[in-house]
């Protein structure tokens, strides 16, 4: 784990909201949508979705759906196609900007950063079982849909569907982003959205990066905001390398 | 009152010098005694203490299948060591063994399918499942088999193309192809060490030697580096040093590079390229001309004469040698001496002498200098390999019933391991037909001379039209693909072996560690799932080779019924204890191996004159030169009197006259022939590659233990020949050869030959992972040192990838052996040019297309191959005729 990142834990003193059960409905619906977007390729029929219900809304937070739209000649299997190129460039193939939590704070995939996820999940009552080989429950897109699901479920606990403590599914959600997400997430929409080659995937970065911070910003104080900041801010160590200074040889 | 009288430091210091006389024994703790350094077999977690789980599995980061044990904690691999049951290895892994684990948490590892989107080569893909990878290759597959069934010719199903670089399935990957009904199977074997193979099997029968290095007093080591990177290095090093510093044996070395190894010898030589032979069959001539030579061996289990040997020796003298290679006919001629007369003796060869055209009569040459001493099969000597086999399940496909073009070029008949250094050039003259071409572990547009063909010819969807890779990485090979199936990491997948990297014969395996990471499937299911595909009712009569429900049933038809594992309990014995037979322990103080009462346990010798027992020779017959013969196969040799299991050949004695050699008009015993490099000019230098201790040819420039160890490779030149270019070391040059140029870095030392120059492998990847082409996506430079990783972000200190040679190395195959001469291209080197930068290739498609003409002329069946061999004695006329059906390839299917 980062140096930075550790010394940020979820010491945030409230834990329930204080939202609205239509408001954490809202919140657990956007974090669903920013989940399915980025956790697997587009579909027809989320396609169809974007362009119907959510294209207003959509639009109003700045993401333009030209790129999704059939131009002449252009078939929808043609889009979708094009989308599906894009996230396997961006997301999946080698060369691309890896999605994991793990790869972020390790260099590495599947290591304990994972684990800590999982065990969030666990606590929870959730489980976790890829869809593609090659996935891993640390994923930026699973993990925006946990928090969807802990939205979604404090909302039904106020509202007394379920049994649930409220108090404690809102610990339990603030944990999870101040302590899993904070540390690398907003950064790492940064940089996947400089690596997008389509306005879609770039514009939908842009706001999930937005949206954390906003998230994040609510539930810290200033000084463990500026902690968040730093660590997001992790930039590669730029090389003053000097021909001369060693030996062509290496030795 | 004070019960204790002032004290100063001053007091304590004389006490303590007091105590100090008294005597390190008399005082001080009875209870504390130093830790014992225990040899491996556990290891703990660093933050809950807990033990470690402990897998063993046989490593394969480079080909010498050591063997290894994985711990895992919580399902991850934390640490890879050497396994001590192993008896060839001991409980050692190199530095690639050590990092192996790297691969399996690779950031830019492949682990889903890929199909490509854009156009070849452009980097755009989609992903897919396994289940429609191996669809998609099936249906591929089959389109190819309806074509050939419909049009009834065999030989269309050739046109079904598989070639790996690096095949350690135990036979699943033949089994493949074969139950297709192809034979269009293309090693890499021929870049590596195939003249060596062909040099040594005509001759003994197996395709190596294994040195008693450990017994022996005098080593000749021709051109290997064993203490880096040669065939079994990590236990050849091991038991070199055992040799040289424990059992005083003297080693010397030659080689055009101060390799580590010669280094460590006693003397160096640096002989000019290629002419190896030149000095091994000087050493000949005067082991046999001063009758140095073991007469009894000679006679008993050769097929030549002493007198014989004298007059082919004859004008192969130590001032010829000197004349041709550079070395002192005086050093050539005590080293002779030395050798015949210091028991006992052992040559070790390698890539030096036979990566040339003719690099098969090198070999012989060295091979020869074993058996006119009588040093083989001896303690301390030139040992023939000890390896086991496993059987293949029932039914076995049978090869294809055509051979193919691709795979035994019929102008190289005794190239028994292939020459796939040709495929892409017939393939783009016509000559060859592909449908469907798969690469499993193999990465020709990086490793293979004149690499630009490759690439341009994969490219290329008229001559290529479906192109599938297994590959989990990324490299310059896979990016061309249509369709990549990832196969899994070698901690990660099943595979029997048994290498005869030492003098005691044992099986291993190779075994997931850890589960498939993310889910990933590995090339074996792989393979059952397209057959299932492909013939998914049976009616074509493929299914039926492909019978195993999962991979573990695979590997059970394989050792579950080997007499003596069997006992032990077959499979799971292996998958506990990763070896079998477990000789005995690691003695901890002489690193031998020893039974439960310390006493070693030695390895066999003397497996030639083992004897046929009363039952073998039941119906066995005894032709007039004494070789037995039982159901029309060679089963061993009487010498006088008695019935021996001899060598491996069809006399059963070693045969250092080849009649298979002079049938096609080569030599057939071992000679030397002058190459074209040896006729440079002036101004030219010879180029040479070389391998180096923490690199694999291509496989390892992404793990960063490796990368930051070594990650750039400029060019090595000796300080006369930078001087009189007006070189100085660490100086941007143009190296250029007839193929094309690169750009790289001067290195000078006095350590290589003036007229020779070498660039190391493995660096220089235009592809291949973030550290191994220190770059990502163009549009994310800050992304390009790996943002994500701390240890990337902050350790990588380097911004030079290095500059890979193979583009400029000419193509140039040994009419023998196959292999490609890869100490065969002349460059001339300068100071860079103006705009000439770091890292810039040229390279001419054109030029490599000439060189291919030009080596096919030293073929059997071309002119140049005549004109060398003026001194064979055949019908140059009646040569039998090139045909793929006919010559009768020993592989061709």
């Amino acid at each position: 784990m980062h140096e930075q990142a550790t010394a940020v834990t979820s010491t945030a003193g409230s834990t329930v909201s204080g939202d609205t059960v239509p408001e954490l409905r809202a919140q657990g619906a956007i974090h669903r949508l920013l989940a399915r977007l980025l956790e697997q390729e587009i579909d027809a029929d989320l396609l169809q979705l974007l362009r119907s219900d959510l294209r207003e809304p959509l639009a109003a937070v700045g993401i333009g759906l030209d790129g999704l739209m059939p131009a002449a000649e252009t078939t929808d299997g043609q889009i979708l196609e094009a989308l599906a190129e894009e996230y396997t460039g961006l997301l999946v193939a080698p060369g691309g900007v890896s999605p994991y939590f793990s790869v972020f704070e390790t260099g590495c995939m599947f290591q304990h950063p994972c684990d800590r996820v999982v065990e969030a999940y666990h606590a929870a009552g959730w489980d976790y079982r890829r869809h593609y080989s090659g996935e891993f429950p640390d994923h930026i897109g699973t993990m925006l849909g946990f928090v969807g699901i802990l939205f979604d479920a404090e909302a039904d606990a106020r509202e007394g569907i379920t049994d649930a403590d409220a108090e404690e599914i809102a610990r339990q959600r603030t944990a999870f982003i101040v302590d899993l997400l904070a540390p690398w997430a907003p950064g790492w929409c940064r940089r996947a959205a400089q690596a997008a080659l389509h306005p879609f995937y770039r514009q939908l970065l842009g706001l999930l990066e937005q949206m954390l911070w906003s998230e994040i910003s609510a539930l810290v104080d200033r000084r463990q905001l500026r902690d968040i900041q730093l660590s997001n801010r992790r930039e590669p160590k730029k090389l003053d390398y000097n021909a001369d200074f060693r030996k062509a040889s290496g030795v | 009152m004070k019960d204790f009288a002032q004290i100063n430091r001053r007091d304590f210091i004389k006490l303590g010098a007091a105590a100090g006389a008294v005597g390190a024994a008399a005082l001080g703790s009875r209870r504390l005694v130093a830790m014992e350094q225990k040899l491996g077999g556990e290891d703990f977690s660093a933050t809950t203490g807990a033990a470690r789980e402990s897998v063993p599995y046989t490593c394969l980061a480079c080909n010498i299948e050591d063997g290894g044990i994985a711990y895992v904690e919580n399902g991850r691999v934390v640490k890879l060591e050497g396994n001590m049951d192993h008896p060839n290895t001991r409980g050692k892994l190199c530095a690639k063994g050590n990092s192996g684990f790297l691969h399996i948490y690779d950031p830019d590892r492949i682990l889903s399918p890929l199909v490509r989107t854009g156009k070849r080569g452009e980097g755009k893909w989609k992903r897919i499942s396994y289940d429609e990878a191996t669809t998609l290759l099936a249906q591929k597959i089959r389109e190819v088999i309806d074509r050939a069934n419909t049009e009834n010719k065999p030989e269309i199903l050739n046109e079904i193309v598989l070639k790996w670089g690096r095949n350690r399935t135990g036979g699943a990957a033949e089994r493949f192809m074969h139950a297709l009904g192809s034979n269009a199977i293309l090693h890499h074997t021929d870049i590596c060490e195939s003249s060596k193979k062909v040099g040594l099997e005509p001759s003994w029968g197996p395709d190596i030697e294994s040195c008693d290095w450990a017994n022996t007093k005098y080593i000749l080591n021709f051109g290997s580096n064993i203490l880096e990177t040669a065939y079994f290095m990590n236990p050849n090093a091991q038991r070199l040093v055992d040799g040289v510093v424990g059992n005083k044996a003297k080693l010397v070395s030659f080689d055009v590079r101060m390799s580590n190894t010669s280094g460590f010898a006693d003397e160096w030589y640096a002989p000019y390229p290629g002419t190896d032979g030149a000095i091994a069959l000087a050493m000949a001539n005067v082991i046999m001309y001063e009758d140095l030579y073991d007469a009894d061996f000679i006679r008993d289990w050769t097929n030549v004469t002493a007198e014989q040997l004298k007059e082919h020796l004859k004008t192969f003298t130590p001032e010829y040698a000197e004349e041709e290679s550079g070395i002192a006919a005086a050093d050539i001629r005590r080293i002779a001496r030395e050798f015949a007369t210091t028991k006992p003796a052992t040559t070790f060869s390698y890539r030096g002498p036979v990566k040339h055209v003719y690099g098969s009569y090198q070999e012989a040459a060295i091979h020869m200098l074993n058996v006119i001493t009588g040093n083989v099969e001896k303690k301390g000597g030139y040992c023939l390999p000890r390896g086991m086999g496993w059987p293949q399940p029932e039914p076995e496909p049978p090869k294809g019933r055509v051979p193919s073009l691709l795979a035994t070029p019929p102008e190289y008949p005794l190239a028994s391991h292939h020459v796939s250094t040709l495929a892409p050039y017939r393939v783009r003259k016509g000559e060859a037909k592909v449908s469907v071409w798969m690469t499993f572990y193999d990465n020709p547009a990086y490793t293979y001379p004149s690499s630009h063909v490759w690439a341009e010819f994969l490219k290329d969807e008229n001559l290529v039209p479906f192109f599938a890779s297994f590959s989990p990485f990324m490299s310059e090979t896979t990016e061309l693909a249509d369709l990549i199936i990832p196969d899994v990491t070698y901690l990660e997948r099943h595979d029997p072996e048994s290498m005869p990297s030492g003098l005691y014969p044992c099986l291993s395996i190779r075994q997931p560690v850890v589960k498939p990471l993310g889910g990933t499937q590995e090339f074996r299911q792989t393979l059952i799932d397209v057959i299932h595909k492909v013939d998914p009712d049976g009616s074509l009569g493929i299914k039926k080779y492909f019978a195993f429900d999962t991979v573990s049933d695979w590997m059970r038809a394989h050792f579950d019924e080997i007499p003596g594992l069997k006992e032990e309990g077959g499979y799971n014995f292996l998958k506990k204890k990763g070896v079998w037979p477990i000789y005995g322990k690691v003695d901890p103080n002489t690193a031998k191996i020893v039974d439960r009462n310390g006493n070693e346990v030695e390895a066999d010798y003397g497996l030639h004159r083992k004897e046929l027992s009363a039952s073998d020779m039941e119906g066995a017959e005894v032709d007039g030169n004494g070789t037995i013969r039982k159901n029309g196969k060679a089963i061993g040799v009487q010498i006088r009197g008695r019935n021996y299991v001899g060598f491996g050949t069809p006399s059963r004695k070693i045969e250092l006259y080849k009649e298979s050699f002079k049938k096609f008009g080569f030599n057939p015993l071992p000679t030397y022939k002058r190459l074209p490099t040896r006729e440079r000019k002036d101004n030219e230098l010879v180029l040479t590659t070389y391998k180096v201790n923490v690199h694999t040819q291509s496989r390892t420039a992404s793990l960063k233990y490796l990368a930051e160890l070594y990650h750039k490779n400029p060019m090595w030149i000796h300080t006369k020949a930078a001087a009189a270019r007006g070189i100085a070391d660490g100086d941007l040059v143009r190296v250029t050869s007839s193929v094309g140029y690169i750009v790289t870095r001067a290195h000078v030392t006095e350590g290589i030959r003036p007229d020779v120059v070498a660039i190391s492998t493995a660096c220089g990847h235009p592809s291949y992972g973030r550290l191994a082409q220190l770059r990502q996506r163009e549009q994310a430079p800050d992304w390009a040192q790996g943002a994500a990783s701390p240890d990337i972000s902050n350790n990588v200190w380097w911004d030079d990838r290095g500059v890979h040679p193979n583009p400029i190395i000419r193509l140039a195959v040994d009419p023998i052996g196959g292999s490609q001469g890869w100490f065969d291209t002349l460059v001339t080197v300068s100071k860079a040019q103006p705009g000439d930068s770091y890292g810039d290739v040229q390279a001419s498609v054109e030029a490599s297309d000439r060189d291919y003409e030009e080596t096919l002329r030293y073929a059997y069946n071309g002119d140049i191959h005549r004109k060398n061999h003026p001194e064979v004695d055949i019908e140059w006329d009646a040569l039998p005729p090139a045909e793929l059906e006919g010559v009768g390839h020993p592989d061709a299917g």
